[in-house]
């Protein structure tokens, strides 16, 4: 009996490894030419209306079809998948997540999100630390995540380029988007003030404002000399000499450009303010993270368009500029017009309990209907990639979740994950049950019998 | 921002101000967690802070007299069977931090009353989100860490409190800590313990001292007390004296199957009185506990998991463990960074949904908790004679989206919802 039990496990672990090598095939293998008709599900398409009876057709990776049983022509030869009594969502987009750079297990191997020699790192490309092989990556599709926003850590006042990326691939190649670059990471506030304990700076928030300052600035004078010679190149000037390219300052210019949207962590009130301050001086694109007091300057950020990808947390503290954190936050800032993301910022919340994150915004006061943009579409904007992900619509990515039931309910799970029509997560699946509910590294022991 | 944290006090305070009624809880859904069905409509009589009566049926009208507050659930006052809220404060800076006293490996005689700070705001915090009794306990860096107390989180002496009004019981048992925390604390510069293999010595070797201690001491009453021959007292040795006697319940934190085995090891050659905390990997070793009647008071499952010994945490260890018939509550131990506090209802309802249910998760945090902590007689159900200790919901107590809209201790409105 223990034997059988034994090689009923081996047989699970090895289809559940098989699976991982079909979700790794390249986007363009046959199969994706095939049509998949997922139906019978409450569709939830988040830019319009639920449908009760949805039917939601697919091909080569994205979504062709999405509407009312009857009302969507069902192409012959079509694969179909019943999911009556099921919830079908968007894939959940993090607009913060340090998944594959930040991994798992937690130890100082594994953790690369931090580079602790310098302040100021615009150079620095998350790309080149995320490692695509860490559990948490598939931990996160188990929690109905599918894009991510992957970004060096917050002890640096400028902490390097962000990777916006989907959560499957062997290689980082295979899991940034293309024409993406990614976003600018920064930081004020407590934690870049970190090197004052070594007498380095910056030691304090002005500094820290400083420095931001200085980059900036340090910017917009190599912009101006590149553009000297752009212009003086179209003017077919022979004299005109190519200036010398910096790593750093090209990711900068980006920002100055409005290529490259700015990623700012900052909770306390005033240091909301002071990210606004610097991005009214240097017309940049900001996203404020996690935003702790950000609901007390709601106006401000209304009036500037600027959204807020919170950090939702259970209680107060952990250091004083996160004293103030409130589940009622999120719902200010909806009633003062401002759009709010909800993140994860794994590992400060897991991936596997994002959901969880828009439920207390409702809990706190928040429409459901903001609370599941939060998780789709808004953070999507915010990472400039809302015409491919974020909603249920004809030619966005096929990146959407079945739920076993209302979306915002603990006892709900996620039952699939699906990325441009590939399933990466099932719940069915006894190793991929190990990602969502813990245990991975020991399938072979895990007792059977749990929760089922 | 001073003006929130002002404004939740207040909000604690005003209530508080009517004092002690005569309160009846009419409630749709009651879950009183006695032994009798649970869920149905019922009333809860409160009298002078204790509960006078339960009335179970939907046509049952709450006498003359009393304060009628309504709601959709009812249950008892939440017990957070282990946590360092109250000595670990919110700002989480060296100034609030007074859980660890990681100067000595042995800290057998340090007491979280002489920490504890009923003012801080997290203290505050958690009863709002139902939690009226806890067992504040020293944090987990030490191989023996001293002495845990049961309190209330709130009463009707608010707002002006002192350690002492809270108290619940002193004394209520021993932290002993196992794995990384020991070693991670004193190995970094050198000092013992460097392995775990150090830790179970100082442990075992400080039991036995307690013995022979212990042995002196009887000893010396048995030939007749005289003073002049008693023996020195040593405060450490004497605090461990009434482990070792089951006078103090020895609580063993661990986190990895091997620890929680060495933990048994210990407890059972030395006959304590000891109850399991943490057991992150419990259900690995889930047949072991069971053998050893051990109780399990499981780890908090949402906080990061910063460690190895970690790793393999499941949501579904409760539900594990208590399919195995091993006895459940859950604690929210410790947090080192954002959030700083984990919420026990919260923490709940992931058990609760992943093969838990509903109902023994409640369990676990009500009377299950209350019998581990050996104060059933006061706490953990709603039943005639116990402290009138309650929460009403708006909905299911463990949906994210329903609200704790009052919290009452002894029978004292301490949180009612903005």
């Amino acid at each position: 009996m223990q034997r059988r039990k034994c090689a009923a496990v081996t047989m699970s672990l090895l289809g559940g490894l098989l699976a991982s090598f079909i979700s790794l095939a390249p986007a363009q293998s046959a199969q994706d030419q095939s049509v998949l008709v997922v139906r019978g599900a409450r569709i939830l398409p988040i830019t319009s209306p639920p449908i009760a009876q949805g039917v939601l057709v697919i091909q080569g990776g994205k979504i062709v079809a999405v509407g009312e049983a009857g009302k969507v022509s069902i192409p012959a030869g079509a694969r179909i998948q019943d999911a009556g009594g099921k919830v079908i969502m968007p894939g959940i987009v993090d607009s913060h997540s340090h998944i594959g750079i930040m991994g798992n297990p937690t130890v100082a191997d594994s953790q690369d999100g931090n580079e602790g020699s310098g302040p100021v790192q615009p150079g620095l490309r998350a790309l080149d630390a995320i490692n695509p092989a860490d559990p948490n990556i598939r931990i996160a599709t188990s929690g109905g995540i599918t894009t991510a926003n992957i970004m060096p850590g917050s002890g640096n006042v400028m902490g390097g380029q962000t990777a916006y990326v989907k959560l499957r691939g062997a290689t980082m190649e295979q899991m940034l988007i293309p024409g993406t670059i990614g976003g600018m990471k920064m930081a004020n506030g407590t934690n870049p003030k970190g090197y004052g304990s070594r007498g380095q700076a910056p030691m304090t928030r002005m500094e820290e404002a400083a420095l931001a300052r200085g980059i900036y600035q340090k910017a917009q004078q190599y912009k101006a000399k590149w553009d000297a010679y752009a212009k003086a190149v179209a003017a077919k000037d022979k004299t005109a000499k190519e200036p010398d390219h910096d790593l750093g300052l090209d990711a900068v210019v980006q920002v100055l450009d409005g290529k490259r949207i700015v990623h700012n962590h900052t909770h306390r009130a005033d240091d909301v303010m002071t990210v606004l301050r610097l991005a009214d001086e240097f017309h940049y694109r900001v996203v404020v993270h996690h935003g702790t007091e950000s609901c007390e300057v709601a106006d401000e950020l209304a009036k500037r368009h600027i959204g807020v990808s919170y950090t939702m947390i259970d209680s107060p503290g952990g250091k004083p500029e996160t004293i103030n954190v409130s589940l009622s936050c999120p719902a200010r800032l909806e009633k003062a017009g401002v759009k709010v993301a909800f993140n994860t910022d794994d590992p400060i919340t897991n991936s596997r309990m994002l959901l969880r994150s828009a439920a207390l915004a409702v809990r706190g006061g928040m429409s459901e209907d903001a609370a599941l943009k939060g998780l789709t579409i808004y953070p999507a904007e915010m990472l400039d990639l809302e015409h491919r992900v974020g909603s249920l619509e004809m030619g966005k990515d096929a990146d959407f979740l079945v739920l076993s039931g209302a979306p915002l309910s603990v006892y709900t799970h996620v039952q699939e994950t699906w990325i441009e029509g590939e399933k990466v997560f099932d719940r069915g699946n006894p190793v991929d049950l190990r990602y969502a509910t813990g245990g991975f590294q020991v399938i072979g022991r895990y007792p059977a019998g749990a929760a089922q | 921002m001073r003006s929130r944290i002002s404004a939740l006090i207040v909000a604690l305070a005003i209530p508080c101000s009517l004092g002690a009624q005569n309160i009846a809880l009419v409630a749709e859904h009651l879950y009183t967690m006695d032994a009798g069905p649970q869920g149905g409509p019922g009333v809860v009589l409160i009298r002078d802070g204790k509960i006078e009566d339960v009335r179970q049926g939907a046509n049952v009208q709450p006498p003359k007299g009393f304060e009628v507050i309504r709601g959709a659930y009812v249950t008892p006052g939440l017990i957070d069977t282990n946590t360092t809220t109250g000595i670990s404060g919110a700002y989480n800076i060296p100034a609030d931090q007074d859980q660890d006293e990681a100067t000595d490996p042995n800290t057998a005689d340090v007491n979280v009353r002489d920490s504890l700070n009923p003012e801080d705001l997290l203290y505050q915090f958690v009863n709002t989100y139902g939690v009226t009794t806890l067992q504040v306990a020293p944090g987990p860096r030490n191989p023996i860490a001293g002495l845990a107390g049961i309190f209330k989180t709130a009463g009707p002496q608010s707002p002006f409190r002192t350690v002492d009004q809270l108290i619940v019981r002193i004394n209520s048992g021993m932290v002993f800590n196992m794995g990384e925390g020991p070693k991670e604390t004193y190995g970094a510069t050198r000092k013992a313990p460097v392995t775990r293999m150090k830790t179970a010595e100082i442990i075992r070797g400080a039991l036995l001292q307690a013995q022979q201690y212990q042995d002196k001491w009887d000893k010396w009453k048995r030939e007749g007390s005289d003073p002049a021959k008693e023996p020195a007292l040593e405060p450490k040795v004497a605090a461990l004296a009434d482990v070792v006697t089951g006078k103090t319940p020895a609580i063993f934190n661990a986190y990895r199957a091997d620890d929680i085995d060495t933990a048994i090891r210990i407890g059972t050659e030395f006959h304590l009185k000891y109850m399991l905390a943490s057991v992150t990997e419990g259900y690995l070793i889930r047949e072991r506990i069971k053998q050893a009647g051990v109780p399990c008071l499981v780890g908090a499952i949402m906080q990061p998991l910063e460690s190895l010994e970690t790793a393999n945490a499941t949501y579904e260890n409760a539900a594990l463990l208590a399919q195995a018939g091993i006895p459940v509550s859950i604690m929210t131990g410790y947090v080192a960074y954002v959030p700083k506090s984990r919420i026990l209802l919260f923490e709940a309802a992931v058990a609760a949904a992943n093969g838990l249910g509903m109902e023994p998760a409640l369990r676990a945090i009500t009377i299950s908790a209350a019998k581990m902590l050996g104060i059933d007689d006061r706490a953990g159900s709603l039943s005639k004679g116990k402290d009138a200790d309650a929460v009403v919901f708006d909905g299911d107590p463990f949906e994210y989206t329903s609200h704790v809209q009052q919290v009452l201790v002894q029978g004292a409105v301490t949180y009612r919802r903005p």
